[in-house]
Protein backbone atom coordinates (compact mmCIF):
# COMPACT_ATOMS: atom_id res chain seq x y z
CA UNK A 1 0.00 0.00 0.00
CA UNK A 2 1.18 3.53 -0.63
CA UNK A 3 0.17 4.64 2.87
CA UNK A 4 3.23 5.55 4.93
CA UNK A 5 3.74 4.17 8.38
CA UNK A 6 1.98 6.62 10.72
CA UNK A 7 4.23 8.44 13.15
CA UNK A 8 3.20 8.79 16.75
CA UNK A 9 2.59 12.49 16.34
CA UNK A 10 0.02 12.01 13.59
CA UNK A 11 -1.87 9.50 15.70
CA UNK A 12 -2.24 11.97 18.50
CA UNK A 13 -3.58 14.59 16.11
CA UNK A 14 -6.23 12.21 14.82
CA UNK A 15 -7.70 11.47 18.22
CA UNK A 16 -9.23 14.82 18.97
CA UNK A 17 -12.08 13.18 20.84
CA UNK A 18 -9.85 12.06 23.64
CA UNK A 19 -8.72 15.60 24.35
CA UNK A 20 -12.13 16.47 25.70
CA UNK A 21 -11.85 14.13 28.63
CA UNK A 22 -8.24 14.00 29.75
CA UNK A 23 -9.41 12.21 32.82
CA UNK A 24 -7.35 10.44 35.38
CA UNK A 25 -8.30 6.83 35.62
CA UNK A 26 -6.60 4.76 38.26
CA UNK A 27 -8.16 1.52 37.12
CA UNK A 28 -8.75 0.24 33.64
CA UNK A 29 -9.17 -2.78 31.46
CA UNK A 30 -6.70 -3.91 28.85
CA UNK A 31 -8.05 -6.01 26.03
CA UNK A 32 -5.60 -8.11 24.08
CA UNK A 33 -6.83 -9.73 20.93
CA UNK A 34 -4.17 -12.17 19.81
CA UNK A 35 -4.78 -13.83 16.50
CA UNK A 36 -2.21 -15.84 14.62
CA UNK A 37 -1.30 -12.99 12.31
CA UNK A 38 -1.63 -9.92 14.48
CA UNK A 39 -2.11 -8.63 18.01
CA UNK A 40 -4.32 -5.70 18.94
CA UNK A 41 -4.07 -4.14 22.38
CA UNK A 42 -6.86 -1.80 23.50
CA UNK A 43 -6.95 0.07 26.76
CA UNK A 44 -10.38 1.02 28.01
CA UNK A 45 -11.89 2.14 31.26
CA UNK A 46 -13.95 -0.12 33.44
CA UNK A 47 -17.12 0.61 31.55
CA UNK A 48 -15.54 -0.21 28.21
CA UNK A 49 -14.94 3.19 26.65
CA UNK A 50 -11.73 3.06 24.69
CA UNK A 51 -8.87 5.23 25.84
CA UNK A 52 -6.13 4.18 23.50
CA UNK A 53 -5.18 1.29 21.33
CA UNK A 54 -2.23 -0.06 19.50
CA UNK A 55 -1.51 -3.05 17.37
CA UNK A 56 1.44 -4.82 15.86
CA UNK A 57 0.56 -3.37 12.48
CA UNK A 58 0.51 0.22 13.68
CA UNK A 59 3.84 -0.26 15.38
CA UNK A 60 5.45 -0.56 12.01
CA UNK A 61 5.55 -4.30 11.52
CA UNK A 62 4.25 -5.65 8.28
CA UNK A 63 3.22 -9.04 7.03
CA UNK A 64 4.32 -12.14 8.88
CA UNK A 65 6.26 -10.19 11.47
CA UNK A 66 3.04 -8.85 12.97
CA UNK A 67 2.26 -12.25 14.41
CA UNK A 68 5.49 -12.60 16.32
CA UNK A 69 5.65 -12.23 20.10
CA UNK A 70 8.10 -9.35 19.82
CA UNK A 71 5.56 -7.37 17.85
CA UNK A 72 2.93 -8.09 20.49
CA UNK A 73 5.33 -6.87 23.12
CA UNK A 74 5.97 -3.56 21.36
CA UNK A 75 2.27 -3.08 20.73
CA UNK A 76 1.48 -3.59 24.40
CA UNK A 77 4.27 -1.26 25.42
CA UNK A 78 3.00 1.39 23.05
CA UNK A 79 -0.57 1.16 24.25
CA UNK A 80 0.44 1.40 27.87
CA UNK A 81 2.81 4.27 27.47
CA UNK A 82 0.03 6.67 26.60
CA UNK A 83 -2.00 5.48 29.51
CA UNK A 84 0.67 5.30 32.17
CA UNK A 85 1.05 9.04 31.88
CA UNK A 86 -2.58 9.35 32.83
CA UNK A 87 -1.81 7.55 36.01
CA UNK A 88 -3.29 4.11 35.64
CA UNK A 89 -2.07 1.81 38.36
CA UNK A 90 -4.27 -1.23 38.27
CA UNK A 91 -5.66 -3.04 35.32
CA UNK A 92 -7.58 -6.11 34.43
CA UNK A 93 -6.52 -7.99 31.33
CA UNK A 94 -8.92 -9.68 28.96
CA UNK A 95 -7.35 -12.02 26.47
CA UNK A 96 -9.06 -13.11 23.32
CA UNK A 97 -7.92 -15.63 20.78
CA UNK A 98 -5.07 -18.06 20.27
CA UNK A 99 -1.76 -16.73 19.15
CA UNK A 100 1.65 -15.84 20.44
CA UNK A 101 0.57 -12.38 21.49
CA UNK A 102 -1.15 -13.66 24.61
CA UNK A 103 1.95 -14.46 26.54
CA UNK A 104 4.19 -11.73 25.18
CA UNK A 105 1.70 -8.92 25.72
CA UNK A 106 1.00 -10.10 29.26
CA UNK A 107 4.66 -10.10 30.09
CA UNK A 108 5.09 -6.64 28.61
CA UNK A 109 2.18 -5.34 30.66
CA UNK A 110 3.59 -6.78 33.82
CA UNK A 111 7.01 -5.35 33.07
CA UNK A 112 5.65 -1.86 32.64
CA UNK A 113 4.75 -1.65 36.29
CA UNK A 114 0.99 -1.76 36.08
CA UNK A 115 -0.62 -3.99 38.68
CA UNK A 116 -2.60 -6.83 37.22
CA UNK A 117 -5.79 -7.47 39.08
CA UNK A 118 -7.22 -10.31 37.09
CA UNK A 119 -6.44 -12.16 33.92
CA UNK A 120 -9.50 -13.27 32.06
CA UNK A 121 -9.89 -15.25 28.90
CA UNK A 122 -12.80 -13.97 26.87
CA UNK A 123 -12.38 -15.94 23.68
CA UNK A 124 -15.80 -16.08 22.05
CA UNK A 125 -17.17 -19.57 22.40
CA UNK A 126 -20.32 -20.49 20.53
CA UNK A 127 -22.78 -22.78 22.24
CA UNK A 128 -22.78 -24.63 18.88
CA UNK A 129 -23.98 -21.75 16.74
CA UNK A 130 -22.65 -20.80 13.33
CA UNK A 131 -20.98 -23.33 11.11
CA UNK A 132 -17.22 -23.01 11.32
CA UNK A 133 -15.10 -22.64 8.17
CA UNK A 134 -13.97 -25.82 6.47
CA UNK A 135 -10.91 -27.72 7.63
CA UNK A 136 -7.61 -26.71 6.13
CA UNK A 137 -5.95 -29.53 4.29
CA UNK A 138 -2.23 -29.94 4.61
CA UNK B 1 21.38 -65.19 -0.25
CA UNK B 2 24.40 -64.31 1.84
CA UNK B 3 23.35 -60.71 1.93
CA UNK B 4 19.92 -61.35 3.27
CA UNK B 5 18.89 -62.69 6.63
CA UNK B 6 15.19 -62.58 6.00
CA UNK B 7 13.44 -63.20 2.75
CA UNK B 8 12.08 -59.99 1.32
CA UNK B 9 8.38 -59.30 1.25
CA UNK B 10 7.18 -58.72 -2.28
CA UNK B 11 3.91 -56.88 -2.28
CA UNK B 12 1.90 -55.90 -5.32
CA UNK B 13 1.73 -52.17 -5.73
CA UNK B 14 -1.74 -50.62 -5.83
CA UNK B 15 -0.77 -48.87 -9.05
CA UNK B 16 -0.40 -52.21 -10.69
CA UNK B 17 2.78 -52.64 -12.61
CA UNK B 18 5.47 -52.18 -10.02
CA UNK B 19 6.44 -54.52 -7.24
CA UNK B 20 7.42 -52.91 -3.99
CA UNK B 21 10.00 -54.71 -1.96
CA UNK B 22 9.63 -53.87 1.67
CA UNK B 23 12.33 -54.29 4.24
CA UNK B 24 11.61 -56.94 6.85
CA UNK B 25 9.09 -55.99 9.53
CA UNK B 26 11.79 -55.26 12.08
CA UNK B 27 12.63 -51.97 10.42
CA UNK B 28 11.04 -48.89 11.87
CA UNK B 29 10.06 -46.46 9.17
CA UNK B 30 7.42 -46.96 6.53
CA UNK B 31 8.17 -46.48 2.88
CA UNK B 32 6.86 -43.40 1.26
CA UNK B 33 9.13 -43.35 -1.76
CA UNK B 34 8.92 -46.76 -3.33
CA UNK B 35 12.09 -48.28 -4.60
CA UNK B 36 12.01 -48.32 -8.36
CA UNK B 37 13.34 -51.36 -10.14
CA UNK B 38 13.65 -51.76 -13.82
CA UNK B 39 12.59 -54.90 -15.62
CA UNK B 40 10.90 -56.65 -12.75
CA UNK B 41 7.87 -58.65 -13.61
CA UNK B 42 7.64 -61.45 -11.11
CA UNK B 43 9.99 -62.45 -8.37
CA UNK B 44 13.46 -61.11 -7.85
CA UNK B 45 16.60 -63.15 -8.54
CA UNK B 46 18.31 -63.72 -5.23
CA UNK B 47 21.78 -62.24 -4.99
CA UNK B 48 21.12 -59.99 -7.96
CA UNK B 49 20.52 -56.30 -7.37
CA UNK B 50 20.61 -56.72 -3.63
CA UNK B 51 24.08 -55.33 -3.16
CA UNK B 52 22.65 -51.87 -2.93
CA UNK B 53 19.58 -52.91 -0.95
CA UNK B 54 21.36 -54.62 1.91
CA UNK B 55 22.86 -51.31 2.96
CA UNK B 56 19.50 -49.57 3.10
CA UNK B 57 17.68 -52.18 5.13
CA UNK B 58 15.69 -49.61 7.07
CA UNK B 59 14.12 -47.27 4.58
CA UNK B 60 13.83 -43.69 5.68
CA UNK B 61 11.36 -41.31 4.21
CA UNK B 62 11.93 -37.60 4.22
CA UNK B 63 9.02 -35.36 3.46
CA UNK B 64 9.39 -32.13 1.56
CA UNK B 65 10.69 -29.43 3.95
CA UNK B 66 7.92 -27.10 2.90
CA UNK B 67 5.38 -29.70 3.81
CA UNK B 68 7.06 -30.18 7.17
CA UNK B 69 6.67 -26.48 7.83
CA UNK B 70 3.05 -26.52 6.79
CA UNK B 71 2.29 -29.47 9.01
CA UNK B 72 4.04 -27.76 11.92
CA UNK B 73 1.97 -24.63 11.45
CA UNK B 74 -1.22 -26.64 11.20
CA UNK B 75 -0.40 -28.59 14.34
CA UNK B 76 0.26 -25.34 16.15
CA UNK B 77 -3.13 -24.01 15.11
CA UNK B 78 -4.91 -27.17 16.12
CA UNK B 79 -3.21 -27.40 19.49
CA UNK B 80 -3.86 -23.77 20.33
CA UNK B 81 -7.45 -24.24 19.35
CA UNK B 82 -7.65 -27.31 21.55
CA UNK B 83 -6.28 -25.39 24.48
CA UNK B 84 -9.06 -22.89 24.04
CA UNK B 85 -12.00 -25.13 23.38
CA UNK B 86 -11.29 -28.61 24.67
CA UNK B 87 -12.55 -29.05 28.18
CA UNK B 88 -10.39 -32.04 29.06
CA UNK B 89 -7.19 -30.25 28.17
CA UNK B 90 -8.23 -27.12 30.00
CA UNK B 91 -8.91 -29.07 33.16
CA UNK B 92 -5.53 -30.73 32.86
CA UNK B 93 -3.72 -27.45 32.52
CA UNK B 94 -5.77 -25.47 35.00
CA UNK B 95 -7.37 -27.73 37.59
CA UNK B 96 -9.48 -25.00 39.13
CA UNK B 97 -11.37 -24.64 35.88
CA UNK B 98 -13.34 -27.72 36.84
CA UNK B 99 -14.67 -25.89 39.85
CA UNK B 100 -16.01 -23.15 37.67
CA UNK B 101 -13.25 -20.55 37.94
CA UNK B 102 -12.40 -20.81 34.32
CA UNK B 103 -12.73 -17.17 33.41
CA UNK B 104 -10.43 -15.82 36.09
CA UNK B 105 -7.13 -17.44 35.41
CA UNK B 106 -4.17 -17.98 37.64
CA UNK B 107 -1.92 -19.03 34.81
CA UNK B 108 -1.99 -18.78 31.06
CA UNK B 109 -0.63 -21.48 28.79
CA UNK B 110 0.48 -20.71 25.28
CA UNK B 111 2.01 -22.86 22.62
CA UNK B 112 4.97 -20.89 21.42
CA UNK B 113 6.54 -23.22 18.93
CA UNK B 114 6.12 -26.57 17.25
CA UNK B 115 8.98 -28.52 15.74
CA UNK B 116 8.29 -31.49 13.55
CA UNK B 117 10.93 -34.03 12.61
CA UNK B 118 11.58 -34.38 8.92
CA UNK B 119 9.77 -37.70 8.67
CA UNK B 120 6.71 -36.27 10.43
CA UNK B 121 6.83 -38.81 13.22
CA UNK B 122 7.92 -36.80 16.25
CA UNK B 123 6.53 -33.45 17.25
CA UNK B 124 8.11 -31.29 19.92
CA UNK B 125 5.71 -28.72 21.29
CA UNK B 126 7.22 -25.83 23.20
CA UNK B 127 4.82 -24.53 25.79
CA UNK B 128 5.19 -21.30 27.69
CA UNK B 129 3.28 -20.77 30.89
CA UNK B 130 2.63 -17.37 32.40
CA UNK B 131 2.19 -17.48 36.13
CA UNK B 132 3.93 -18.47 39.29
CA UNK B 133 6.07 -21.55 39.88
CA UNK B 134 3.28 -23.74 41.09
CA UNK B 135 1.09 -22.84 38.16
CA UNK B 136 3.91 -23.73 35.78
CA UNK B 137 4.47 -27.12 37.34
CA UNK B 138 0.81 -27.93 37.40
CA UNK B 139 0.36 -26.92 33.79
CA UNK B 140 3.34 -28.87 32.48
CA UNK B 141 2.46 -31.96 34.50
CA UNK B 142 -1.10 -31.79 33.28
CA UNK B 143 -0.04 -31.48 29.65
CA UNK B 144 2.45 -34.31 29.84
CA UNK B 145 -0.11 -36.59 31.39
CA UNK B 146 -2.51 -35.88 28.53
CA UNK B 147 -0.03 -36.47 25.73
CA UNK B 148 -1.75 -39.62 24.48
CA UNK B 149 -5.15 -38.02 24.58
CA UNK B 150 -3.82 -35.04 22.62
CA UNK B 151 -2.34 -37.39 20.07
CA UNK B 152 -5.64 -39.13 19.53
CA UNK B 153 -7.59 -35.90 19.19
CA UNK B 154 -5.03 -34.54 16.76
CA UNK B 155 -5.34 -37.68 14.69
CA UNK B 156 -9.06 -37.16 14.49
CA UNK B 157 -8.75 -33.53 13.53
CA UNK B 158 -5.94 -33.72 11.00
CA UNK B 159 -5.65 -36.01 8.05
CA UNK B 160 -2.18 -37.43 8.39
CA UNK B 161 -1.10 -40.89 7.41
CA UNK B 162 0.56 -41.47 10.74
CA UNK B 163 -0.20 -39.27 13.71
CA UNK B 164 3.10 -38.20 15.21
CA UNK B 165 4.20 -38.73 18.77
CA UNK B 166 3.81 -35.55 20.76
CA UNK B 167 6.26 -34.32 23.36
CA UNK B 168 5.65 -31.25 25.46
CA UNK B 169 8.68 -29.21 26.41
CA UNK B 170 8.74 -26.18 28.62
CA UNK B 171 9.79 -23.05 26.80
CA UNK B 172 11.74 -20.66 28.94
CA UNK B 173 12.81 -18.23 26.28
CA UNK B 174 9.92 -15.86 27.01
CA UNK B 175 10.86 -15.75 30.66
CA UNK B 176 14.50 -15.12 29.95
CA UNK B 177 13.77 -12.48 27.35
CA UNK B 178 11.39 -10.72 29.68
CA UNK B 179 13.93 -10.72 32.47
CA UNK B 180 16.65 -9.35 30.21
CA UNK B 181 14.42 -6.57 28.96
CA UNK B 182 13.39 -5.72 32.50
CA UNK B 183 17.02 -5.40 33.52
CA UNK B 184 17.76 -3.26 30.50
CA UNK B 185 14.82 -1.02 31.27
CA UNK B 186 15.98 -0.64 34.82
CA UNK B 187 19.45 0.36 33.67
CA UNK B 188 18.00 2.80 31.21
CA UNK B 189 15.84 4.40 33.87
CA UNK B 190 18.73 4.72 36.23
CA UNK B 191 20.83 6.27 33.52
CA UNK B 192 18.17 8.79 32.62
CA UNK B 193 17.80 9.70 36.28
CA UNK B 194 21.52 10.30 36.53
CA UNK B 195 21.48 12.43 33.43
CA UNK B 196 18.68 14.52 34.80
CA UNK B 197 20.38 14.99 38.14
CA UNK B 198 23.82 15.88 36.91
CA UNK B 199 23.56 17.81 33.63
CA UNK B 200 26.84 19.40 32.63
CA UNK B 201 27.59 21.37 29.50
CA UNK B 202 31.07 19.84 29.36
CA UNK B 203 29.70 16.45 28.57
CA UNK B 204 27.71 17.77 25.62
CA UNK B 205 30.76 19.52 24.15
CA UNK B 206 32.74 16.33 24.55
CA UNK B 207 30.09 14.49 22.64
CA UNK B 208 30.23 17.00 19.79
CA UNK B 209 33.94 16.32 19.32
CA UNK B 210 33.31 12.63 19.10
CA UNK B 211 30.72 13.00 16.36
CA UNK B 212 33.35 14.02 13.78
CA UNK B 213 35.70 11.21 14.58
CA UNK B 214 33.26 8.39 14.81
CA UNK B 215 32.42 6.71 11.56
CA UNK B 216 28.64 6.08 11.64
CA UNK B 217 29.09 2.67 10.10
CA UNK B 218 31.30 1.18 12.71
CA UNK B 219 31.26 1.13 16.43
CA UNK B 220 28.42 0.70 18.88
CA UNK B 221 25.66 3.26 18.89
CA UNK B 222 24.22 4.01 22.30
CA UNK B 223 20.60 5.07 22.27
CA UNK B 224 19.63 7.43 25.03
Amino acid sequence: MAKPIPKIGSRKNGRIGSRKHARKIPKGVIHVQASFNNTIVTVTDVRGRVISWSSAGTCGFKGTRRGTPFAAQTAAGNAIRTVANQGMQRAEVMIKGPGLGRDAALRAIRRSGILLNFIRDVTPMPHNGCRSPKKRRV
Amino acid sequence: MTYLLYPPLILPCPCGWRNHILAPPSSTATTMNPVQRRGLSGSVQPGQDFVGRSRSRSVRCMANPRRVKMVAKQIQRELSDMLLTDKVLQFAVLPEASLGADRYLSSLTTISDVEVSSDLQVVKVYVSVFGDERGKEVAMAGLKSKAKYVRSVLGRRMKLRLTPEIRFIEDESFERGSRVIAILDKIKNEKSLENQNGELSDSSAHDDDNWDDVDPDEGIIYVD
